[in-house]
């Protein structure tokens, strides 16, 4: 039973890696919380559900599509509210997203309406391994976020790009006296960042019902995981990421499962009382 | 300083750095540049001194591009780069050294010269060849190349600032204060890399706290009172002349 619990929530782990990631991404070289995540991982399951469903696609190009659709929304969000607030702060920025996620709620209300819809997907009967219970949902999460981590880690430590990126999160005004472009690298994060929401608002719809709210599932755990890695550092997220899914499957053994969501709330109050950089957050050079 | 050439136009031509009307300030604030005009030939060092809070640092940031331009022009070697953006004015043969924080400190020394030029497309002269010239001036870089830049010592983090600023091959090169947080000894050794730098062919402006060290290197020395300059003088001169004069006599 705890280990069926705990190999649930290394998948969960994993699903809220990438949004989690993007998150402290989007943190780091923009320096702002965005809270429209949630609001984009429901976006990105009902342009999946309409390339699978409405037009009949395999499933891997629906994903494609709706990495796409998030990408693109998020280079909206961009242009339209975020790249004019840039100087009034992070909160303005913060508060400005929260509304960002509204309109992007209640734009997929307004086409597929409140009823709960899912993909175009045979059931297939879980695989059993020394008792343990692995659906295909699961294998196919831990594949995909796998790859999308290492591809990820690759363009962040050994590309131009990523070099690019961690230079701006570095110091903006130094990156633009060395030739970088804030803007350029802004829209870059922000189109990666949505295909990464995009990718796990897939994986979501797989777990469970695709509804206008179901990103609120996710908000709080996407948001518990990012600050418990130390908001800005990668791999804190998805170290934290692992950590508040696994926590919020295990508690079953000892709360009610209708509970879970006091998890992430728990450790994000422990953070805030006891270590407010996180478990990564603390710089390992002195400046 | 160089005979004058009888043609402006060729003059013009001949200037590394024209800086003509200019006046910037922060947000909704007054002008902290208040219309200066400064003109400087190729392959000379001038020194902006001037009190605590006149300016000095904005003038500079101006002209790099980080803070925007209200009124007046920036030409370099004739080429007027007012509009462009500070990733473009480097592109355009202008560098700038920061005052602190003039180095990626989560990067790795290898990885801040690589970005010093990776992202300057279309600039002439950098390349394999630049990079060994830099390096030949600073050699200490070469070591520990995986070290993170964070964990370098002040003088070694502003070696390898100069070296990145320098790896995009400039015409001019800005310094904010490179003697700040300086022990003085690493002074010394700063500001003969500055020399070595204008041996190499640069143009250096640098504002200077540290007024002593700055009269060691300069060819000139313009003085800068609340946004405007108030002098204008061979550094020989100056050496004799009451500073304290200089910088209060006249700021209003």
């Amino acid at each position: 039973m705890a280990l069926q619990l705990f190999l649930n929530g290394l998948v969960t782990g994993l699903l809220l890696a990438l949004p989690a990631l993007a998150l402290t991404l989007v943190f780091g070289i923009l320096r702002f919380a965005n809270f429209a995540v949630g609001a984009l991982l429901t976006l990105g399951a009902y342009a999946a559900y309409t390339a699978n469903v409405v037009l009949g696609l395999p499933l891997p190009i629906a994903a494609a599509f709706a990495a796409g659709t998030v990408a693109l929304a998020s280079l909206i969000a961009d242009a339209l509210v975020f790249e004019r607030l840039r100087t009034r702060g992070s909160i303005t920025l913060l508060v400005a997203s929260m509304g960002v996620s509204l309109v992007v709620e209640n734009i997929c209300r307004f086409i597929f309406g409140n009823a709960a819809r899912s993909f175009d997907l045979a059931v297939a009967r879980p695989m059993r391994w020394n008792g343990l219970r692995i659906n295909h949902e699961q294998l196919i999460t831990a594949g995909v976020v796998i790859i999308a981590l290492v591809l990820l880690h690759l363009l962040i430590t050994a590309s131009p790009l990523g070099r690019a990126m961690r230079a701006v999160a570095d110091n903006a005004s130094l990156a633009a006296v060395r030739g970088v472009e804030r803007r350029t690298i802004a829209r870059i994060t922000f189109a990666l960042t949505g295909a990464l929401i995009g990718l796990a608002g897939v994986l979501a719809g797989l777990d469970r019902a695709i509804d206008p709210l179901m990103g609120w599932n996710y908000q709080i755990p996407i948001f518990a995981a990012a600050i418990l890695g130390g908001l800005g550092s990668p791999i804190g997220a998805v170290a934290g990421a692992l950590l508040i899914g696994v926590a919020e499957e295990m508690s079953a053994l000892v709360l009610p499962v209708s509970f879970r969501q006091i998890v992430s709330f728990g450790v994000i109050l422990l953070l805030l009382l006891f270590r407010a950089n996180g478990l990564f957050g603390a710089k390992a050079i002195r400046k | 300083m160089t005979a004058r050439p009888c043609d402006p136009k060729a003059e013009e031509l001949s200037l590394a750095l024209a800086v003509s009307g200019l006046r910037a300030g922060y947000g909704r604030g007054g002008d902290i540049v208040c219309g200066i005009d400064l003109a400087q030939t190729a392959e000379s060092i001038v020194a902006v001194i001037g009190p605590n809070g006149s300016g000095k640092s904005s003038f500079i940031k101006t002209i790099a591009g980080l803070v925007p331009t209200r009124a007046g022009t920036v030409a370099v070697t004739g080429r007027d780069i007012t509009t462009l953006s500070p990733a473009r004015r480097v592109a355009s043969g202008l560098a700038y050294v920061p005052q602190e924080a003039n180095i990626f400190a989560t990067l790795t020394i290898a990885e801040n010269l690589k970005l010093a030029t990776e992202f300057l497309r279309g600039r002439a002269g950098v390349g394999p060849e630049q990079r060994e010239k830099v390096l030949d001036l600073f050699p200490e870089l070469r070591q520990r190349p995986r070290t993170l830049a964070g964990n370098l010592s002040g003088g070694q983090r502003q070696m390898l600032a100069f070296a990145c600023a320098l790896l995009a091959n400039p015409e001019v090169l800005l310094l904010d204060e490179p003697s700040a947080g300086l022990s003085p000894k690493i002074v010394g050794e700063t500001m003969e890399a500055v020399v070595r730098v204008r041996e190499a062919g640069v143009t250096v402006l640098l504002v200077e706290q540290n007024v002593a060290a700055a009269l060691g290197i300069a060819d000139e020395v313009v003085v800068l009172v609340a946004g405007r300059l108030t002098l204008r003088a061979s550094a020989a001169d100056i050496r004799q002349a009451d500073l304290a004069g200089l910088f209060f006599g006249k700021a209003a």
